[in-house]
């Protein structure tokens, strides 16, 4: 069922590509094949392929969908997500220490635990990489403390 | 002779100390990430790939870091296998089998040292292997033009689909779209943006860094979410901790016939350790028949998978050396690695880069060497990794990931993009879609346009250059058996259960 439901949203997205596709042209014609061919034709395949996966009678009974499941996803993709956002102005020590400390309740760390590694985490992790092995890595706000 | 020289050169380059070192902490990494439940070694090369660009390290001594990650994987997968239960990566499945029946039994030392033996011996024999055959190949992949390639590309994502899982139809949908993400950016030929949407951070491509560590970190995060087997305790490994001469005997001939028999299905295109492994366990099975005690421990059903798995994880690096095929989703990572280094895969790899070539397998061999003193005596240091739980883990996992990506270009946009990759990656998972062949794909795909593109524009657009050759038509043949082997074995299948049903 859930795999009808993505080959459904997947035809629709090979549709509205197929016409952001046909909008490519070459000023020149440099080659015989031009640069609009080829990505028409991979999205001709995944149509075919979606529309496989649609039609094909599927067998096994559809499993009741897991909300607490999908809670608890969604909170971690915000969590990374934040994460990222906020990774350059923050800078990485704060947004690592924040982001790890999250993530580690989420799953089932205890808190003060999960708040000593997630500290611990951002300071280590920030001296290995930009101090001991030379990845530059932003430092944020404590940038301030710098100066 | 001359690859012997070659070879003696290589091996100048893998006993450098700077590379020495990287073995040694590749070899231990890997064997860490291969261990723990859900890290494959697809997940080692992809965490350390970003970090050993931004180091700067020489191409040769990077190759040499990501070989021996991918080797240790191998070996640590059947770690977590044999004294918990759980495969520690996809190819260790076959080990649980075995090996914890093994273990329980109080047999954990010999399964765990026997099988340190089968990988060793399965990828030492799957790298002379390499030595012997790699040349070859590379001599006459040179008589491959753009048409050929094209082909030969198409036979590859056709293994995927005849070979991965039992799902042909969604195997080569992710294909397909691994091929579709490597045309965004401008087209190499006519400098025509192509679904960047205005965004000059995708003007030069999707980065495969993002693409590696969203599709396979991010993703891995999540279903991590699900999996909350902390807790489980691991079985003491007691009594004999090395196996006796009697059961090396026993044992000898299974590990050099699935180390073979894992070269072979390596070196294929697309099929790698996960087939090889399920193959020599079925067939070692049916050849012990009755004398066996397959699935209540035997050393034979854990000998054969492990020196099987390692001898196709060697085996895959021929058709990435030779043609710039990747064999597998690992070596896949590893082409993306040498690109990003501007080094190109393929036959005049071995003219060209003599050093990156034969440094890379002889450090094989040293890698090996270390993996197998590393794992016989500190198994049990291992085994204690198995207990780091969870909420340590995946922050650790997560905040690695981040920096990997931030290291390649220092935008927010790669970040974003990646957890976005990862959310669509973990959906594809959770629907069964084989995340391997759409990396598979992704390596594949601005190779496949470019020989696409210059053959027709060799022929003028005449499209009957495709077929037009012997290597070509051997191919296309070769692709379309592969595609039909699904169909073929559930045909099979279906006459065996009628006959079945007859007898009854």
């Amino acid at each position: 069922m859930y795999v009808r439901v993505f080959a459904a949203a997947w035809l629709l997205v090979c549709a509205g590509l197929s016409l952001v596709a046909w909008g490519f042209e070459a000023p020149f014609a440099y080659d015989p094949v031009g640069p609009r061919a080829y990505p028409l034709l991979l999205l001709f395949l995944m149509a075919c392929g979606s529309l496989w996966l649609l039609c094909k009678p599927h067998g096994e009974p559809t499993p009741p969908f897991d909300w607490p499941m999908a809670r608890r996803a969604a909170l971690c993709v915000l969590a990374i997500l934040a994460y990222a956002l906020l990774f350059e102005p923050l800078g990485f020590v704060i947004t690592t220490a924040l982001a790890t400390f999250a993530l580690g309740l989420l799953f089932n760390g205890r808190v003060l635990p999960s708040l000593i590694s997630a500290v611990l985490m951002g300071v280590l992790l920030y001296v290995l990489f930009d101090l001991l092995l030379d990845v530059p890595l932003p430092l944020g706000v404590l940038r301030l403390l710098e100066s | 002779m001359e690859t012997l020289n070659f070879l003696m050169q290589g091996f100048d380059v893998a006993t450098r100390p700077t590379n020495l070192l990287v073995a040694l902490f590749g070899a231990f990494v890997g064997t860490v990430v291969g261990l723990l439940p859900g890290l494959g070694p697809i997940n080692g090369v992809a965490l350390l790939l970003p970090l050993a660009f931004a180091l700067g390290l020489p191409p040769e001594t990077a190759l040499i870091l990501l070989a021996a990650v991918y080797l240790g994987c191998e070996y640590g997968g059947r770690i977590s296998a044999i004294l918990l239960n759980v495969p520690g990566d996809a190819a260790a499945v076959m080990t649980t089998l075995d090996g914890y029946p093994l273990a329980r039994q109080g047999k954990a030392g010999i399964a765990l040292s026997l099988s340190a033996v089968s990988s060793f011996i399965g990828s030492m024999i799957a790298t002379c292997g390499v030595v012997l055959f790699a040349p070859l190949l590379a001599k006459w992949a040179v008589a491959f033009g753009p048409a050929e390639y094209f082909v030969l590309m198409i036979f590859a994502i056709a293994c995927l689909g005849g070979m991965v899982g039992d799902k042909p139809v969604k195997t080569l949908m992710a294909a397909l779209i691994g091929l579709g993400l490597a045309t965004v950016g401008v087209d190499s030929t006519t400098g025509v943006y192509r679904f960047t949407f205005g965004s000059v951070n995708l003007s030069d491509g999707i980065q495969f860094v993002v693409i590696v560590i969203g599709f396979f970190s991010v993703s891995e995060v999540l279903l991590m979410l699900e999996k909350t087997h902390s807790g489980q305790k691991a079985v003491k490994a007691s009594g004999r901790l090395l196996f006796n001469f009697k059961e090396f005997c026993l044992t000898f001939w299974t590990m050099v016939r699935s180390s073979v028999a894992g070269f072979i299905i390596g070196t294929l295109p697309g099929a790698g350790a996960t087939i090889a492994s399920a193959m020599t366990y079925m067939s070692e099975k049916r050849m012990a028949g009755e004398s066996g005690k397959f699935g209540d421990g035997d050393l034979r059903g854990v000998a054969a998978p492990e020196a099987a798995n390692n001898a196709s994880a060697c085996g895959s690096l021929i058709p990435m050396l030779t043609l710039g095929v990747p064999g597998s989703g690992t070596t896949a990572v590893m082409i993306g690695a040498l690109t990003l280094y501007n080094i190109t895969p393929g036959p005049l790899l071995f003219e060209q880069q003599p050093d990156v070539v034969w440094g890379l397998i002889a450090s094989l061999f040293i890698g090996n060497v270390i993996l197998l003193v590393m794992n016989i005596p500190l198994v049990g240091l291992f085994s204690r990794m198995l207990s780091v739980p969870n909420w340590i883990l995946v922050p650790a996992i997560t905040a690695i990931s981040l920096v990997g990506v931030y290291s390649v270009h220092s935008t927010t946009f790669d970040l974003v993009l990646m957890v976005g990759l990862g959310v669509f990656g973990y959906l594809l998972r959770k629907l069964e879609f084989p995340l391997s062949s759409l990396i598979l794909g992704f390596v594949l795909g601005e190779m496949m346009e470019d020989n696409l593109r210059r053959a027709l524009s060799i022929s003028a657009g005449d499209l009957g250059i495709l077929w037009g050759s012997p290597i070509t038509l051997a191919l296309w043949a070769m692709a379309a058996l592969m595609l039909a082997m699904p169909s073929l074995r559930w045909w099979r299948q279906r006459r065996r259960g009628k006959l079945n049903e007859a007898h009854a």
